[in-house]
């Protein structure tokens, strides 16, 4: 075993091999960074590239990629707050606070690190894949897999911030985005309106990007100046090495966490990391940091994702059965370089095996300090006027989507989540649990569905149902015991006195138009949903149900309390959402533009208004800037293979 | 077109197969290709078996079609392939420099007409196919050590699937013919899944196709842990679904198995509804389509260089670990029986429609 792992190495450090790694590396942290532009498109966009090489540099390219892709989302999380997916939303949330607070190079820096051993220990347990990763797998039965995904939305449902009831309904939302499409249970499609777009469900980085990505760019379009308001102190690194060290058990078992999300397709890094961020909060002491700015709670989401991302390769070298998107497609690479996977494979083939180990935690740490390099350098862009920014941030949000079926479908998708997404910005609304309730609803119905079908409900009482279910209910139990003392030992007026004074905090007055209309809406939405809902098979009811109806109580419960509030106040209050307004209408023009003229004919006119009119650049400067923005873009979907939208009026035809 | 009528369509590809020995010949088609850039439209995602196909193919086609044309695997997912097919049939032109390289995924629901189709797959006009064949094995716990062991079982049959209007179909036909006593569950999320779940005993009855079947339970079966009992079949010279799979010549075709059980020939219309899908999913697995309305001189170009594909001895070698060793087939021995596969008789195709929708919860 030894001198495989060393002749792995030699493998590997042939010069080309090692150019390979770190040109993925290189493409992964870019598509890392690019909001909505995660592993998938990384991998998908060297795909091609990857077959004009020997077997071993492929493979290494697209592991270069795989390992960088959650440390450099980092950066987008922290700086603008919109995380690329699901197993990023908690550094969003808390790395963007740390940030606004002037602590960006302390939450980018621990969540450096912490991605980094999340990457090591994912390479650990793939160097064991045969003796342990693999009994692991085949010990997660169907009904384990359940309830992995059930505990992730759990923690993720909980963590929403002060407004539970808000928090939960957002969940809710979140379901039922996710069962758009095909049911997994009964061959029965459900809210697709005829639209064969819908069959397969909305994707992923779609949603992801139409929540978080246009709404944050709306908002800074039109609030003028840098992403910080005003120019954003980077802090040293200094703090965040140690505020490493002090961390690093909480990143270890963090790491351990994201490592069984691996184990387990579909909903992976989705669960494990809100997992981990969970276990991060019921490990601190002092909680009332969490949502405004804790650094515990983006170690213990980066250590997890990054392991989970890694740890995703063992189901698939083993079982070919790929842990995750990014898996899949490297699981295709494989096989297409003659590789089987297999126990067989991995055991005959040792030296492939500790290549991609090497490649994994070679990638992990360069990825790591490279991103302590270029970090300096991205902080500077957040004083630019973002209007600069978001004309090429567009475009590359635009192919992002695109690259999804290649159907103005994406488009559209994109828009009408962007407007939700603004909405909800809006009406002070989480976000992350809409993102997760999306993710985890297919795969918790499907293997809810294949659990009670293959066992009954004998999966109960099944040890490592038992061991999983204990992750939620010992937390809840040990947090309600502490209340009941709490209680009885001190009855001080001054923490009752500062918990109101922190939940007039959060009362801060939001746009009640806005929350009246965002209320409204919810409430028709999940009212129709349901009365759709009643038209299903019932074997394609039980999860939409689940959504569905508390969402429907819960929406009728925030409006009326909207409603009661405003009369209490006797007015309504009109804040910044107006002045978005204008910059709302001027991207859902882009996408009419592009309906009727396509991408070709359009973009100019989206870089003319963004560049002359939103931020006051001179004519010349902005032609010139403006030329290169769309060479670029035009350049981009071309790298990816794609034809631009084209109009449904005309068409200008590119000479390329 | 002709496609309605079965005399026109052996017509049809007898002057193929003939006019393509003479254009052989003339110059035009020595270099058709030059310069050209075959887009190949797969509709699943980058990794798929069907990409992982489609790229391995890739070299091969580039090398021996006439002017070394460079062939560019497009792929575009979605709707379970049916928004790439839609695509293909709005977008490509007759020119044979686009290609439709697709699996069942794509034709049953064209078989079964769903409202989503745009395409008319049966006017398109069949390139070549590659077989993709498929083992049934079941967990030796069952007890069951040969196909007759099916009707008795130790204990209840449970099979894991993806769904019933899927890849899996023609699996589910398969037992619907042999009337066997097989609880279902359905909504895996691949083959792979099913896979470890009959792994790790959650079921006790799959199937996988060759490329898997090859690298994973072909080690399964050394083991101890699973028993091979049957394939899908192959079409045979009749035309008919009966023969072994080439790859696996030892283990007896469904259409053998129906005799064994029941000493008659299958027929009828449970029978002719596994032969439609059946011929489809196994034998034609992989099939390129051209649009329709393709001149025959490219189709002459593709018999030949399918048959120069064949005779390379570096696809033989590499086939064998890719694909499965299958060899292709030629446009000549494909037209005929997909045209009649993907046209069944409206008995046919209402049995398959009510089976769906009452036994499995399909909504056509």
């Amino acid at each position: 075993m030894l001198e495989n792992i060393s002749s792995a190495l030699a493998i590997l450090f042939e010069p080309m091999r090692l150019l390979a790694l770190f040109a993925g590396m290189l493409a992964g942290m870019v598509f890392g960074m690019l909001p909505g532009l995660g592993g998938v498109a990384a991998v998908s966009i060297l795909l091609p590239f990857i077959y004009l090489m020997d077997s071993y540099s492929g493979l290494a390219m697209l592991l270069g990629a795989i390992s960088v892709i959650y440390t450099a989302d980092t950066i987008t999380s922290v700086l603008l707050g919109a995380p690329g997916s699901p197993a990023s939303a908690p550094t969003a949330i808390e790395g963007h606070a740390l940030a606004k607070q002037g602590k960006a190079s302390l939450a980018l820096g621990v969540g450096f690190l912490a991605s980094m051993v999340g990457g090591l220990f994912g390479a650990m347990i793939l160097s064991v894949a045969i003796p342990i990763a693999g009994p692991l797998v085949l010990a997660l039965g169907t009904p384990e897999l359940f309830m992995f995904a059930l505990v992730g939305l759990c923690f993720a449902a909980s963590m929403v911030g002060k407004d539970i009831v808000v928090g939960l309904a957002a969940a809710c939302f979140g379901i039922l985005l996710g069962v758009v499409g095909a049911a997994p249970a009964a061959a029965n499609y459900r809210f697709i309106f005829g639209q064969s777009y819908l069959m397969d469900g909305l994707s992923l980085p779609i949603v992801a990007l139409g929540l978080f990505a246009v709404a944050e760019l709306i908002g800074m379009v039109a609030a003028g100046g840098g992403i910080a308001g005003k120019p954003m102190t980077m802090g040293k690194w200094g703090e965040s090495f140690r505020e490493f060290w002090i961390s690093r058990w909480l990143i270890v078992r963090s790491s351990i966490i994201g490592i069984f999300g691996g184990f387990v397709p579909a909903v992976g890094a989705s669960a494990s990391t809100w997992i981990a961020y969970g276990h991060a909060m019921s490990s601190t002491k002092d909680k009332r940091r969490f949502g405004k700015g804790e650094i515990r709670g983006v170690a213990g989401a980066e250590g997890a994702n990054n392991a989970t991302v890694i740890s995703d390769l063992v189901p698939t070298m083993l079982f070919s059965v790929p842990g995750g998107p990014a898996a899949a497609i490297f699981l295709g690479a494989l096989f297409s370089f003659g590789f089987y996977p297999g126990p067989r494979m991995v055991s005959e083939t040792p030296d492939l095996m500790y290549m991609i180990v090497w490649s994994v935690a070679l990638a992990s740490v360069m990825g790591a300090v490279l991103c302590f390099a270029v970090t300096p350098y991205l902080a500077r862009l957040t004083r630019i006027n973002f209007a600069l920014i978001a004309a090429p941030l567009l475009l590359i949000m635009v192919a992002g989507a695109y690259q999804g079926t290649q159907t103005f479908g994406d488009i559209l998708a994109l828009l009408v989540l962007g407007v939700i997404g603004w909405l909800m910005k809006n009406a002070g609304w989480p976000r992350a649990p809409v993102l997760v309730g999306f993710v985890l609803a297919t795969p918790m119905e499907q293997y809810f569905w294949l659990t009670t079908q293959i066992h009954g409900f004998t999966w109960l009482t099944r040890p490592g149902v038992l061991i999983i279910a204990s992750l939620i209910v010992v937390p809840m139990l040990l947090a309600l015991v502490r209340k009941w003392r709490a209680k009885r030992s001190s009855t001080s007026s001054d923490s009752t006195e500062q918990e109101s004074h922190t939940a007039r905090d959060d009362e801060a007055p939001r746009d009640t138009a806005v929350l009246l209309l965002a209320s409204s809406l919810l409430l028709v939405t999940f009212a129709y949903a349901f009365y759709e809902m009643l038209g299903f098979r019932s074997n394609a009811r039980l999860m939409p149900a689940l959504g569905i109806v508390p969402g429907l109580l819960l929406s009728l419960y925030i409006l009326g309390r909207q409603l009661y509030r405003m009369r209490q106040q006797g007015r309504i209050i009109h804040l910044g959402s107006r002045q978005e307004l204008p910059v709302l209408a001027g991207i859902l023009g882009y996408g009419l533009a592009m309906w009727l003229v396509g991408f070709n004919l359009a973009t100019p006119l989206l870089l003319a208004w963004l560049l002359l009119k939103c931020a006051g650049m001179r004519l010349i400067s902005a032609a010139l800037y403006g030329a290169i923005v769309y060479a670029t873009a035009q350049g981009m979907f071309a790298l990816m293979r794609l034809t631009p939208p084209v109009g449904s009026w005309i068409n200008l035809p590119m000479p390329w | 077109m002709f496609t309605n009528t079965p005399v026109l369509k052996t017509l049809s590809a007898a002057v193929l197969v003939a006019s393509g020995s003479i254009a052989a010949t003339t110059a035009t088609a020595d270099d058709f290709y030059a310069d050209k850039t075959i887009e190949m439209v797969v509709p699943f995602g980058e990794g798929g078996a069907t990409y992982v196909a489609a790229k391995f193919l890739e070299p091969f086609l580039e090398k021996h079609l006439p002017g070394n044309p460079r062939v560019d695997v497009q792929t575009r997912p979605g709707g379970g392939s049916i928004l790439g097919a839609n695509w293909f049939e709005q977008n490509a032109e007759p020119d044979g420099e686009t290609i439709l390289f697709t699996t069942s995924s794509t034709s049953n629901p064209y078989v079964l007409g769903m409202d989503a189709v745009e395409y008319d797959l049966a006017a398109m006009r069949p390139a070549y196919s590659l077989p993709f064949g498929a083992v049934i094995y079941v967990s030796p716990s069952t007890g069951i050590d040969s196909p007759a062991g099916l009707q008795a079982p130790d204990m209840p049959l449970i099979y894991g699937g993806i769904a019933a209007a899927a890849s899996d179909l023609p699996t589910l036909l398969a037992f619907e013919l042999l009337d066997l006593d097989i609880q279902t569950v359905l909504g895996f999320d691949g083959r792979g899944p099913a896979r470890l779940a009959f792994e790790r005993g959650e079921t006790n009855i799959d199937f996988q196709f060759t490329p898997a079947y090859m690298s994973q339970v072909v080690d399964m079966v050394e083991a101890g842990t699973a028993v091979p009992l049957m394939t899908g079949g192959s079409v045979g010279e009749d035309g008919v679904l009966s023969a072994r799979d080439t790859a696996f010549p030892d283990y007896p075709s469904v259409y053998e198995v129906y005799e064994e059980l029941y000493g008659d020939a299958p027929s009828g219309v449970e029978w002719d509804a596994f032969q439609s899908i059946g011929a489809v999913t196994f034998n034609f697995g992989l099939t390129a389509y051209l649009p329709e309305g393709t001149p025959d001189e490219i189709l002459d170009i593709f018999e030949q260089t399918i048959t120069a594909i064949n005779e390379d001895p570096e696809y033989q070698e590499q086939s064998q670990d890719a694909v499965g060793g299958y060899s292709l087939l030629p446009a000549s021995e494909v037209s005929e029986s997909l045209s009649e596969a993907l046209q069944p008789s409206d008995e046919v195709r209402e049995h398959l429609r009510t089976l769906l929708s009452e036994e499995y919860d399909v909504e056509l």
